[in-house]
């Protein structure tokens, strides 16, 4: 039974569709990345599932049943503009916040101290919102949206404001929470976390959806046509007639071979000119089927 | 209803806590105290103690002026006659106001017996009370003379012009008789308007900034995935209604205290000596809420359609108008609590949370108006809360610029 379920959602303001017969659904200890560029409908399509905003044809079901505010207690929902009460202060603000999903008071005090504990902020309770640098408010904001301990975590661009080492933090806890059998949608423009993080994906261009599924088997079904190499020496191999497009980054460069482009050919030129440390094929990114998919196509 | 009683408490919590509402509380009350002790202390001192000659031909009746005048103890004239004056004389009195040796010279013409007349000349030919309280020393001046000229008695002239007072009193609607005091029912008009508009503008004025301020910072996007837009409006109005209520009851508390103090006893008298009826105890907290309802709900409302507080500031005028309007009415009511106007005033439902209790301060209204006045306010309040909650709903999510009206007739038709 998926956690939640989107049916031929279909959402419009005035002339412009914003989301148009999107399907898709998430299964408990599925991470699944929405994706899409500017505009594309992301944020249209998470505002419906959190009944901000109602489709106007089409249906959403959460945790197996169609849409009732009260399932909302089960979900955890991060904004892609983080909004927090600037004048509280941070235990008083999370403790709202856990009441607001049916906590009592005293359970929603005692969880927000063991996750402050985890994420290392419990320096930052006593103090005002305002107080606080943006990092250490995107993780507030990331305790408030955890701490009633949902079945569906939803967020909107996570990661941004967050420093290398408290990104990393954060994955590692969506990593766990996904373990525990949660079902986390995210939405982002970094692919390289899509990569890593996430089991399946919705590319959604215009408001629909033009690509879907799991992440491996969408980049199965593209041809392994790119070419790593590490190299020292000459880069003259780059202007090889089998190369279609190459980006060189000084000993790396990354190769887009032709439709009929042969790497063994390309192996032996490169060798000709320059000691190689690494020459891999592999099937291309996932910021390059995003690229190819939705290129010249985005509003923005 | 949790997630209303939620939010409530924490917007009552954040405003009692806030020092806006330590500063008003306290400071409110000593300011407007302050203001009607200064006011009441200047208008007494400037028409007492003045310095004023009496020029005239005539020594008897200049010198019967004098005595009038003296025999006002609250005046405390110092009066200085020439009688009969020359032209030179008059020449030097007069320069002597203008060089503010005196306050005033009253000059007596009482040439054609059957007409007197005066001037009064003062630097101050505004002084209305200062001219009433001479007119009244003239003319009892002039009728003892002309009585005693008819061969009255000096003792029976005075006997005569004995002062009558007037004391006003004024009929409840239950028939009960009360003495009324025409200073202090002007005062507490004023103070009533003053103690219901402040808090309502400053409580719904500030809650239209701390739902721009919230739209700004995108909190309604957490909260609203957690509550419904009405939950949230009503949750807002309730936690500042209450605050509002609180500052009202602290203001009663201290007031209460402060009128059993041996203080008050000796600063309330006479013209201030202000008393409240248990309809206008009743009516005042009513008229409170149900005023702060109807404008915080406006407010709220067209808080939604904006994105700054420059562009709440726009519709600022929709606080203001009510208010002046209400203020307008003010002096209609006190020269007639019963016109057509005063009852239009406190039946009108933008002006009457403002007028009805200082109207109920100096008539008896009768309780069909005061129904009605409610009744009307109840449906105004109910139609706007309709009208606030379904601008609110979409407003909220409305990022980028100001809401034109043609997008906000739109938003309308969505919600």
């Amino acid at each position: 039974m998926p956690v939640v379920e989107l049916v031929g959602v279909t959402k419009a303001y005035e002339e412009k569709i914003a989301v148009s017969n999107l399907s898709l659904s998430i299964d408990a200890g599925q991470m699944f990345g929405l994706l899409g560029p500017n505009g594309a409908g992301k944020t249209s399509s998470i505002r419906m599932m959190m009944g901000i905003t109602i489709p106007d044809s089409g249906r959403i079901n959460l945790f197996g049943k169609p849409f009732e505010r009260g399932s909302l207690d089960r979900v955890g929902y991060l904004p892609e503009e983080r909004g927090l009460y600037k004048k509280m202060r941070v235990l008083e603000q999370l403790v709202f916040f856990g009441q607001l999903h049916g906590l009592p008071a005293e359970e929603s005090r005692r969880r927000a101290t063991d996750w402050a504990k985890r994420l290392e902020i419990s320096d930052s309770l006593a103090k005002k919102t305002e107080e606080l640098s943006k990092g250490m408010q995107q993780k507030i904001q990331f305790i408030s949206t955890l701490m009633h301990d949902p079945g569906l975590i939803v967020m909107d661009e996570p990661f941004s404001g967050l420093d290398p080492v408290n990104a990393a933090l954060m994955e590692k806890t969506l990593l766990e929470l996904k373990d525990q059998g949660k079902a986390i949608l995210f939405s982002t423009h970094r692919m390289d976390q899509v990569e890593k993080l996430c089991d399946s994906i919705c590319l959604i261009n215009k408001g629909k959806a033009v690509l879907a599924g799991k992440v491996r088997e969408i980049k199965g079904t593209y041809e392994r046509n790119r070419v790593i190499v590490e190299f020292e020496g000459s880069a003259s191999f780059l202007n090889s007639d089998e190369i279609a497009e190459a980006k060189n980054f000084s000993g790396h460069a990354e190769i887009k071979l032709k439709p009929q482009g042969d790497a063994q050919k390309l192996l032996h030129e490169a060798a000709a000119v320059a000691k190689i440390y690494r020459f891999e094929l592999v099937e291309p990114s996932l910021e390059e089927i995003f690229i190819e998919t939705v290129g010249g196509k985005a509003d923005a | 209803m949790r997630n209303i009683l939620l939010i409530a408490r924490r917007e009552y919590m954040e405003q009692i806590r806030g020092r806006a509402f330590k500063i008003s509380t306290v400071a409110l009350p000593l300011l407007i105290a302050a203001l009607l002790s200064f006011s009441h202390y200047m208008a007494r001192k400037a028409n007492t103690g003045k310095h004023i000659a009496i020029v005239a031909d005539d020594a008897v009746l200049a010198n019967e002026v004098r005595l009038q005048m003296l025999d006002d103890k609250d005046a405390q004239y110092t009066v200085d006659v020439t009688a009969p004056a020359t032209a030179e004389e008059r020449a030097t009195w007069q320069e002597k106001v203008r060089a503010k040796a005196i306050d005033g010279v009253l000059a007596i013409d009482s040439s054609s017996p059957e007409k007197v007349s005066a001037t009064y000349t003062s630097l101050s030919v505004a002084d209305v009370s200062e001219n009433g309280g001479l007119q009244s020393a003239l003319n009892r001046a002039v009728i003892n003379e002309r009585m005693i000229g008819k061969g009255i008695t000096p003792a029976e002239a005075d006997a005569m012009l004995a002062k009558v007072s007037i004391d006003a009193l004024q009929l409840d609607k239950d028939g009960k008789i009360g003495k009324s005091n025409g200073g202090a029912t002007v005062i507490k008009a004023t103070l009533m308007l003053i103690l219901l508009s402040i808090p309502i503008m400053l409580y719904g004025l500030d809650m239209a900034r701390a739902i721009v301020e919230e739209k700004t910072s995108r909190i309604f996007e957490v909260m609203l995935a957690v509550a419904k837009p009405g939950d949230l409006l009503a949750g807002k109005l309730l936690g500042v209604g209450g605050v509002g209520l609180t500052q009202i009851a602290v203001w009663t508390i201290g007031a209460t205290v402060f009128m059993g103090s041996a203080l008050a006893t000796s600063l309330l008298t006479g013209d201030i000596a202000i008393h409240f009826s248990w309809m206008e105890g009743i009516f005042f907290p009513i008229y409170f809420v149900l005023g702060f309802a109807l404008f915080s709900s406006i407010f709220s409302g067209l808080a939604a359609t904006c994105e700054t507080s420059q562009d709440l500031q726009k519709f600022m005028w929709v606080a203001i108008v009510p208010l002046y309007t209400a203020m307008g009415f003010l002096p209609v009511m006190i020269k007639d609590p019963n016109s057509v106007w005063a009852v239009a005033a406190t039946l009108f439902p933008l002006t009457s949370p403002y007028v009805m209790i200082s109207r109920m301060g100096m008539a008896a209204v009768p309780l069909w108006q005061v129904a009605v006045s409610v009744i009307l306010l109840v449906l105004t309040t109910w139609g706007t809360l309709w009208f606030s909650s379904r601008l609110y709903r979409v407003g909220i999510l409305m990022y980028g610029k100001r809401a034109t009206l043609p997008e906000i007739v739109r938003w309308l038709r969505y919600s």
